[in-house]
């Protein structure tokens, strides 16, 4: 079995959000960068699923040079082999624009299942696993917690609102975009960063994909005007001074509210 | 330009209020054109041509009809074939959706089938001349983003559930059944399973204190939240990451996948406020929110707010709320 798994790096979720001069996304100089979370646990299932028996796992991402490092890790975890899209021509695409050259990887690749991460961490659109999917022609699944996979299909459990769980079948090829908490991802182990030294890393373009003036900047259809710190409207009463007159003026704000 | 689809939802036989929710959006956005933009809906289910009709007289206007037995249950393909049907038959350049487990599931789909602009889980979108305007959360909560869509082709969108008021006008619509080809899915639906039953349930609590990630460890959770809670008679709670991380088991989780929780009084100890967590929270009747980031979004739906480290602030809190019992 191949398993493509898409991973995204994210800036950290503790990297201070400084907005860029032109009002559009962050400033990512000096932002330390991670896997997506939700995306680890899409890795940690393919690995599962190679821990089980023969798979070939390859991970995919799109993005500048520092990207490579995501992929270091993806392979010191137990994948592969490794597709970096390095392109400048690929910066700045829209979720479609992403999917479109995640699609072409997969047509390349054709992998029996794709895992991904349900969202990512900085643009929370949730977009482009289904659309993956759609381009592939395949069916997809999202928000799943749990993954039953057979020779031909994978039972999933999607996640839905107030706990309850929807069992859904999956005709093989397809792509599972998972829910973070779907399992106990693992570490990278000192012995798999010094093989994954060895395992190749595919660079790749947008021309290569056959994309070429269809993804990018200049093909968006969804343009981001401007990033901002939300309106607080009323927002809360900021409490302020030392530790003792911030606790003392919450006890009597309780002892208000009758519950002490 | 073409008209609007609105597609609804139906949960346990009824239409869902975020459906509703979609009509304010459709009918706020098809007024301020001067395109002649109508607003049209779709249905989708098993023996549901009565919500149709209900949603056609409540603001739906001409509303399609996708009924069969194989879309008693919801299904991607049969989802996805339904919503392109429709679309076409109504001549719809704009499809709504609310962001619910189908709603997220499908809608990118349909952009891809459409060659479309997808936004998703906006929480306004106004006309903007010819064009529009989508507003939503980037960043778990802690930014908003301004979108606009480019170039003439149909845009998908995915409203965030609670953001606006339900509609509560009415419309003169006919409901008009869509064929929906239903073999060869690739996707079959087997069950939907209940929510298992809560050791804890803080639906019940008067107060709870919850945990975040900020917390940092599970150790913490017994060292520094739980005896808060235990001195104010507290329910504990957790925000997901901590329940991602096995730090605490799914029941004590609040939030949208959790438990939706309405207690006098909630305090968040870093918490940073994903939506997910507030959705479950935000309308309890008193909110003390303690986070070391300023901007944190918890600070949004608090009614008091912190900014201080919590190792300091929360024992300190409970010292004083036992003195003040005790003595």
């Amino acid at each position: 079995m191949k398993v493509l798994v898409c991973l995204k790096q994210v800036p950290h979720s503790d990297a201070r959000l400084d907005i860029r001069d032109d009002g559009a996304w962050i400033k990512d100089d000096g932002v330390k960068f991670e896997i997506n979370s939700y995306d680890t646990y899409a890795l940690e299932q393919a690995l599962r699923v190679k821990d089980a028996g023969e798979a070939e796992v390859v991970v995919v991402s799109i993005g500048p040079d520092r990207v490579t490092q995501a992929l270091r890790t993806a392979l010191g975890m137990g994948a592969d082999r490794a597709v970096h899209v390095n392109d400048p021509e690929a910066e700045g695409s829209d979720p479609l624009g992403v999917a479109k050259i995640l699609a072409a990887v997969a047509a390349e690749e054709s992998p029996d299942l794709i895992l991904t991460g349900f969202m990512s961490e900085d643009g929370n659109f949730a977009a482009v696993p289904p659309m993956v999917a759609r381009l592939q022609g395949i069916p997809s699944a999202t928000a799943v917690v749990q993954c039953e996979i057979s020779d031909s299909s994978v039972r999933v459990e999607r996640e839905l609102e107030g706990g309850a769980m929807e069992v859904v079948d999956l005709e093989m090829p397809c792509l599972i975009a998972l829910q973070t908490g779907a399992n106990q991802v693992r570490y990278a182990s000192l012995k798999g960063i010094m093989q994954a030294k060895k395992k190749p890393v595919d660079a790749k373009t947008v021309a290569d994909l056959g994309l070429a003036g269809q993804v990018g900047a200049s093909a968006v259809k969804v343009v981001i005007e401007k990033i901002y710190r939300p309106d607080k409207g009323e927002g809360a009463e900021m409490l302020e001074g030392s530790t003792g007159e911030v606790v003392s003026q919450l006890v009597g704000k309780i002892k208000e509210l009758g519950l002490l | 330009m073409g008209n609007i689809l609105v597609v609804a939802e139906i949960q346990k036989g009824e239409l869902r209020e975020a459906s509703y929710e979609l009509l304010t959006q459709a009918h706020a956005v098809a007024g301020a054109g001067d395109a002649g933009r109508k607003v049209r809906s779709l249905v989708i289910g098993s023996g549901v041509a009565d919500a149709a009709a209900e949603f056609a007289g409540k603001g739906g206007g001409d509303t399609y009809l996708a009924d069969a037995e194989g879309l008693a249950a919801y299904n991607v393909n049969g989802w996805e074939a339904a919503i392109l049907a429709a679309a076409e038959a109504a001549e719809a350049d704009l499809i709504l959706l609310s962001n619910t487990p189908s709603g997220w599931d499908v809608a990118p789909r349909i952009a891809a089938a459409l060659d479309a602009a997808f936004v998703s889980d906006c929480f306004k979108i106004e006309a903007d001349g010819d064009g529009l305007a989508l507003y939503r959360r980037v960043f778990n909560g802690k930014l908003d983003a301004k979108l606009s869509v480019s170039g003439a082709g149909p845009v998908v969108a995915t409203m965030q559930p609670g953001a606006c008021a339900a509609y509560e006008g009415t419309s003169q619509g006919a409901t008009h059944p869509v064929e929906v080809k239903l073999d060869g899915a690739k996707a079959v639906f087997v069950e939907v399973k209940a929510a298992e039953s809560k050791g804890v349930d803080l639906t019940k609590a008067d107060i709870i204190v919850s945990g975040g990630r900020g917390v940092g460890d599970p150790e913490k959770f017994t060292e520094v939240i739980q005896p808060l809670a235990d001195a104010l008679g507290a329910a504990m709670g957790a925000s997901r990451p901590v329940v991602d991380a096995g730090w605490l088991p799914h029941e004590y989780q609040v939030g949208s996948s959790g438990q939706v929780v309405q207690p006098k009084l909630y305090i968040a100890c870093g918490i940073s406020g994903a939506i997910q967590h507030l959705v479950g929270m935000k309308t309890s009747n008193f909110i003390v929110a303690i986070n070391k980031d300023p901007d944190a979004p918890i600070f949004e739906v608090a009614d008091i707010g912190i900014v201080a480290d919590l190792f300091e602030v929360v024992p300190a809190l409970t010292k004083a709320v036992q003195e003040a019992k005790g003595g």
